[in-house]
C-alpha cells in the first residue's frame, strides 16, 4: 500500500469511472456516510475501483437499489460505495433457451418487463421486488411468495461474473441450464452479501409463465389449522404456486378480514388443471376446517406492498412447515405487537416488529432464536435501526466448524477486508 | 506407494481385519470407476460404518501423507473413484442407513452409502419420491450422487442434485467434521451446502446427506415422437420448450441407437426413424392431459413419423425400457466406446447435431446418440473398435472436436456426469486463468494438504498452483501509486 491523500485517491476513482460519477461522500450506507460514491458504467470500470480500493485498503460496499442496505452488522467502515445502477443492462436474453444474462444493477420489474413479451418469468419475488437489482437479491438471498414452486435465487442462478477482492474479474458456473463443471461457485456468492466478490453479471434459468393463475385466501380459527391445511396439502398431489400463512395483523395489513390464520395459496397451470385443483384445495381447506374466498389477481400486488411498506423491524425466521404453530406462538409469545407471514410450505417466515423498543428487542430475540434452534432453523434481523443492530448479533449463532469454513473461504479471498468488512456471519 | 506399517495397523485397529482390504484381488475391484480408461489401485480399501470412523481415517492418513479417494458404488463416468496416486479409498458400502424420515417437512436424512433408489422405495408407498433420477439409480448411491451433483432424466423439471441437497455432514481434508445446512429454511451465511454439492470428493468425504422428497405427481403421461432425422427431432424439442412446457423428461435415441435397442430389448421403437423422442409429463392430472396433447401437436407439425401415447403402465415401461437399456444395449453395436456428457443451450441442439454428423464422417466412426435433449445434454456414444491400432486415439480426437464445438456454442463439458480425471484437462476450454484460480483457492480451503481425490476435478495448470496471480485491471496511471 502506497498512503496517499484523499484528493489524489479520489482523483484516481474519478479517472475510472468519470467526474461525473464520482461523488465524495454520497447517501449514507446504514448511517455510515461514505467517502466516496462511484457509480461504474462497465463491469471493467468496477473490477478496477475494487483493484484500487484493494491496493489503498479501502472499504467496498456494493450497492444495488438500496432495499437490504441495513442487512447484517452495521458497517465500521464506508470508504467506498459501489453504485451498481448503471449497470442494468440485460445483456443476451434467449428465450428459446429460458435463460438470461443481465447486469447485476438491473432491477427485477425491468427483466420481467423485458420477459413478458415471450411470456417468460424469472420466479423471484421478495416484497418490493420489482425495484430491487437482481444482483442485490443474489447477494442478500431475498425470496418471496413463489419460492414455494421455484425455489430461491440459489437454483436460479446458473453463472456469475464478479470482482474479487483484488479487482480480477472471475466468472463461475455456465450459461446453460445444466452444468456440473468444475465446483459450483454461483452458490457461493448467493447470499454473501459481497463479502466473496462484488456481483456484476447474473446468467439466470426462466420459466414459462403459467397460462392461468387462481388464488383462494383461507380463514382459519386457530394456527393449529392452519397448520393442518398446510400439511394436507403438501401431502396431495396439488401442485402449488404460492403457499403463503398470514396471521392476522397482516391480513389487516392487506385490508382483508381479520382471522387467526389465513392461507393464500394458488395454482397456476393451463386453465382446466386450475379448475381441476380448485375442487381439490377447496375440500383440503373445508376439512381443516377453514372458510375459504376466491380472490382476485391483485391481490399478490396488495400482499408484496404490505410486506415492502412496513415500516419497522424486519425479522427473516427460518424454520420447518411441521412448526408453524409453534413459531407463530413464540412470535406472540415474545413480540406481542408483530404480524407474521411467510411460505408456509417451507417453514420461510417474516416477523414485521412496529416501533421496536431497542431496548426490550434483544431478549425476545434471543428465546424465539432458541425455539426456532429446537429446528435447526434461526432468526436473522433482516432490516432495523442501526442502533438497535449494533446491539444485537443480526444473523444468529453459526455452528462453530461451520463459521470456521466460513471464516477460512472469507480469509482466502479477501484477506485484507475490503469487501463489505465486519457485516456478514462472525463479524467477517 | 506402499502404506507405512504404522497406518495399516492403525486403520485395522480402528476398523478391524473385515473393514481393511490390503490384499491385491481384494483392491482390484477398486481400481477404477465405470470408465476404466483410467485405472489406479489403492493401497488399502477400508470400510467404515460411522462419521466417526470416517473421520478417524481421513486423521490417520493426513497424519502420514496419504491421499485419501471416496466410493460410493463406482458408478461415475469419469474416472472419480480411482486412486492414480495409491493410497486409502474409503468405501461407503457399510453406511446406508436411512437415519431420519420426516415427511411432515419433506426431507430424509441419509448416509452416503444408500442406494439412491432405496430411498423412493422407502417412501414411495406414503406417496413421495427423491427426484434425482441417475440412471444408475438402481446401484448408484446417493453420496456419489452429490459428489457428483448427479442428473438424470427428469432434472429438466425437477433440478439436479443440488436442488435437492438441504444439508450435509462432510469430514474436509482438515480431518474436522461440518455439518452444514438441514432441513429447516435460510441458515444464515455462505450457502456451503451448495458450495460442496459436487465436490466430487475434493474437499472430504460426506458421511450424512439430508434431502428434500417430493410427493408424488397426480398422472404420469409419456409419448413417444418418431422423427425422420435427429434435426427435425431437435427443432420439436425447442418447439415445446418455446410453447412453455417444461416436461418432466424429454430424450432423444438416433437411429444408431434405436436400431441397437431394438436389437436388444425387441422391437420397442419404430425401425426407420432417425431419431425418436420420449417426452414425459407429470403433475395434475388435468395439466397433463392438456400439455399431453399440446406436445403430440408440436411433434405433428414438425413433421413427426409417427406419436404414441402410452395408454398404461405396461405401455409406459415399454417406452422407457429402450431407453434404460440403451448403454447396455450399444454392446450390439460396438465393441467399446467413448461417452460424452457436453452441454450445448438447448436452442443450438439441430446445429450441433449437424456437427457431430460432420464429425462422425471425417472420423469415420459410428456415433450413437441418446440423450438429455430438453436441457441440451448431448451423450454421444462414440463408437470404436479397441482392436484395430489407432481407432481409440480417432475416437478421441472427434470427440475433443465434439467438445470444442459445444463450448463454441456457448456450452459445458459437463451436463451431470462432472470432471473427474477424464474432463479435468477439458475445463479451461470453459473457465479463464482468473476462474481456475478461483476454484483451485476453494478447494485448498477445505483441503490445504491436497490429499482429498487428488488429481481430480482440476486441471494441471498454471492457475491451479500455488502462486499464480491473475491478471488484474489495469488502473490509472497517477500520482497515487
Amino acid at each position: 500500500m502506497v498512503v496517499v491523500t484523499t484528493p489524489a485517491l479520489g482523483g484516481a476513482l474519478r479517472a475510472i469511472v468519470g467526474a461525473e460519477h464520482l461523488h465524495e461522500g454520497g447517501a449514507p450506507v446504514d448511517g455510515a456516510a461514505p467517502r466516496w460514491t462511484a457509480a461504474p458504467a462497465t463491469i471493467e470500470q468496477a473490477a478496477a475501483l475494487v483493484a484500487l480500493a484493494h491496493d489503498e485498503r479501502l472499504a467496498v460496499v456494493p450497492r444495488g437499489s438500496g432495499a437490504a442496505l441495513e442487512l447484517g452488522h452495521p458497517p465500521t467502515r464506508v470508504d467506498l460505495v459501489l453504485d451498481t445502477r448503471r449497470l442494468d443492462a440485460v445483456l443476451e436474453y434467449n428465450p428459446d433457451d429460458l435463460t438470461v444474462s443481465v447486469q447485476a444493477g438491473c432491477t427485477a420489474g425491468a427483466l420481467a418487463a423485458r420477459l413478458a413479451g415471450r411470456r417468460q418469468i424469472l420466479p423471484l419475488d421478495p416484497p418490493g421486488w420489482a425495484a430491487r437489482s437482481l444482483g442485490g437479491i443474489a447477494a442478500t438471498q431475498a425470496s418471496g411468495p413463489l419460492r414455494q414452486r421455484y425455489g430461491t435465487m440459489r437454483d436460479l442462478l446458473l453463472g456469475v461474473r464478479f470482482a474479487q477482492a483484488d479487482g480480477v474479474l472471475t466468472w463461475g458456473g455456465a450459461k446453460v441450464v445444466k452444468s456440473v463443471s468444475g465446483y459450483d461457485v454461483p452458490k457461493l456468492m448467493v447470499g454473501a452479501l459481497g463479502t466473496l466478490g462484488v456481483l456484476l453479471e447474473l446468467t439466470l434459468r426462466l420459466h414459462p409463465a403459467p397460462d392461468h393463475e387462481a388464488t383462494w385466501l383461507a380463514s382459519f380459527r386457530t394456527p393449529a389449522h392452519a397448520q393442518d391445511c398446510v400439511a394436507a396439502l403438501l401431502d396431495s398431489t396439488v401442485q402449488t404456486n404460492r403457499l403463503e400463512v398470514l396471521d392476522g395483523r397482516v391480513l389487516a395489513a392487506c385490508s382483508l378480514p381479520v382471522s387467526a390464520a389465513a392461507l393464500a395459496i394458488s395454482i397456476a397451470t393451463v386453465e382446466p388443471a386450475v379448475r381441476a385443483q380448485e375442487g381439490l384445495v377447496k375440500a383440503i381447506v373445508q376439512r381443516a376446517p377453514g372458510a375459504v374466498q376466491t380472490m382476485g389477481a391483485s391481490f399478490w400486488k396488495t400482499y408484496d406492498r404490505a410486506l415492502a411498506g412496513f415500516d419497522g423491524v424486519t425479522l427473516r425466521i427460518g424454520t420447518v412447515p411441521a412448526r408453524l404453530v409453534e413459531t407463530l406462538g413464540a412470535v406472540q409469545a415474545v413480540l406481542p405487537g408483530a404480524a407474521v407471514a411467510g411460505a408456509a410450505g417451507l417453514g420461510a417466515l417474516r416477523a414485521l416488529v412496529t416501533h421496536a423498543d431497542v431496548s426490550v428487542l434483544l431478549p425476545p430475540l434471543e428465546r424465539l432464536r432458541a425455539t426456532v434452534g429446537e429446528v435447526g432453523g434461526g432468526v436473522t434481523v433482516e432490516r432495523a435501526p442501526r442502533a438497535l443492530r449494533e446491539r444485537l448479533d443480526p444473523w444468529g449463532p453459526v455452528p462453530a466448524a461451520a463459521l470456521a469454513v466460513m471464516r477460512a473461504i472469507k480469509t482466502e479471498f479477501d484477506p485484507r477486508g475490503v469487501l463489505n468488512p465486519g457485516r456478514f456471519v462472525g463479524r467477517l | 506407494m506402499a502404506l507405512s506399517a504404522s497406518v495399516v495397523a492403525g486403520l485395522q485397529h480402528l476398523l478391524g481385519p473385515a473393514g481393511v482390504v490390503l490384499t491385491r484381488e481384494g483392491r482390484l475391484t477398486y481400481e477404477s470407476d465405470m470408465l476404466t480408461l483410467y485405472k489406479g489401485m489403492p493401497d488399502a480399501v477400508v470400510l467404515p460404518t460411522s462419521t466417526e470412523e470416517v473421520q478417524a481415517v481421513v486423521r490417520i492418513c493426513r497424519e502420514a501423507r496419504v491421499p485419501v479417494v471416496p466410493r460410493g458404488s463406482g458408478t461415475g463416468l469419469i474416472g472419480g473413484a480411482t486412486a492414480p496416486q495409491g493410497g486409502v479409498m474409503v468405501s461407503m458400502t457399510r453406511m446406508t442407513r436411512i437415519l431420519e424420515l420426516d415427511l411432515a417437512n419433506r426431507c430424509a436424512t441419509v448416509q452416503p452409502g444408500l442406494i439412491n433408489l432405496w430411498l423412493t422405495n422407502a417412501v414411495r408407498d406414503r406417496g413421495w419420491f427423491f427426484a434425482p433420477d441417475p440412471s444408475s439409480q438402481m446401484v448408484s448411491s446417493i453420496g456419489g450422487n452429490v459428489a457428483t451433483n448427479a442428473g438424470g432424466p427428469h432434472c429438466l423439471k425437477y433440478g439436479i442434485t443440488t436442488n435437492h441437497v438441504l444439508g450435509l455432514e462432510m469430514v474436509i481434508g482438515t480431518g474436522e467434521v461440518v455439518s452444514v445446512g438441514g432441513k429447516a429454511a435460510d441458515r444464515p451465511g455462505y450457502d456451503l451446502t451448495g458450495t460442496m454439492v459436487g465436490n466430487e470428493g475434493t474437499f472430504g468425504l460426506v458421511t450424512a446427506i439430508t434431502v428434500r422428497l417430493l410427493h408424488l405427481p397426480e398422472a404420469v403421461k409419456t409419448a413417444l415422437a418418431s422423427f425422420a432425422s435427429l434435426v427435425e427431432a431437435s427443432e420439436a424439442v425447442s418447439a415445446i420448450i418455446a410453447a412453455g412446457i417444461i416436461p418432466a423428461a424429454l430424450e432423444m435415441l438416433d437411429d444408431a441407437m434405436i436400431g441397437a435397442v431394438n436389437a436388444a430389448v425387441g422391437k420397442v421403437y419404430p425401425d426407420g426413424a432417425g431419431a425418436v423422442l420420449l417426452i414425459e409429463l407429470d403433475g395434475p392430472r388435468a395439466e397433463v392431459e392438456a400439455q399431453a396433447e399440446r406436445v403430440a401437436a408440436i411433434c405433428r407439425e414438425r413433421q413427426a413419423l409417427m406419436v404414441t401415447v402410452a395408454r398404461d403402465e405396461t405401455e409406459r415401461a415399454l417406452l422407457w425400457k429402450g431407453r434404460k437399456e440403451a448403454a447396455g444395449a450399444v454392446g450390439r453395436i460396438t465393441a467399446a466406446y467413448l461417452l460424452q456428457d457436453a452441454v450445448v443451450p438447448r436452442s443450438k441442439l439441430p446445429q450441433i447435431m449437424r456437427e457431430m454428423v460432420a464429425i462422425s464422417k471425417r472420423h469415420r466412426l459410428l456415433f450413437a446418440n441418446v440423450f438429455h435433449a430438453g436441457d441440451g445434454n448431448l451423450h454421444p456414444l462414440i463408437c470404436y473398435d479397441d482392436r484395430k491400432p489407432g481407432e481409440l486415439e480417432r475416437a478421441q480426437q472427434a470427440n475433443e472436436e465434439l467438445l470444442h464445438a459445444c463450448i463454441a456454442l456457448g456450452g459445458s463439458v459437463s451436463g451431470e456426469h462432472g470432471i473427474g480425471m477424464d474432463k479435468a484437462k477439458n475445463l479451461p476450454l470453459q473457465y479463464a486463468e482468473a476462474d481456475l484460480n478461483f476454484m483451485f483457492r476453494l478447494r485448498r480451503v477445505f483441503d490445504p494438504d491436497g490429499l482429498m481425490n487428488p488429481a481430480k476435478l482440476l486441471p494441471s495448470h498454471p492457475a491451479c498452483g500455488e502462486g499464480f496471480r491473475p491478471a488484474r485491471p489495469t488502473l490509472p496511471a497517477g500520482t497515487w501509486v
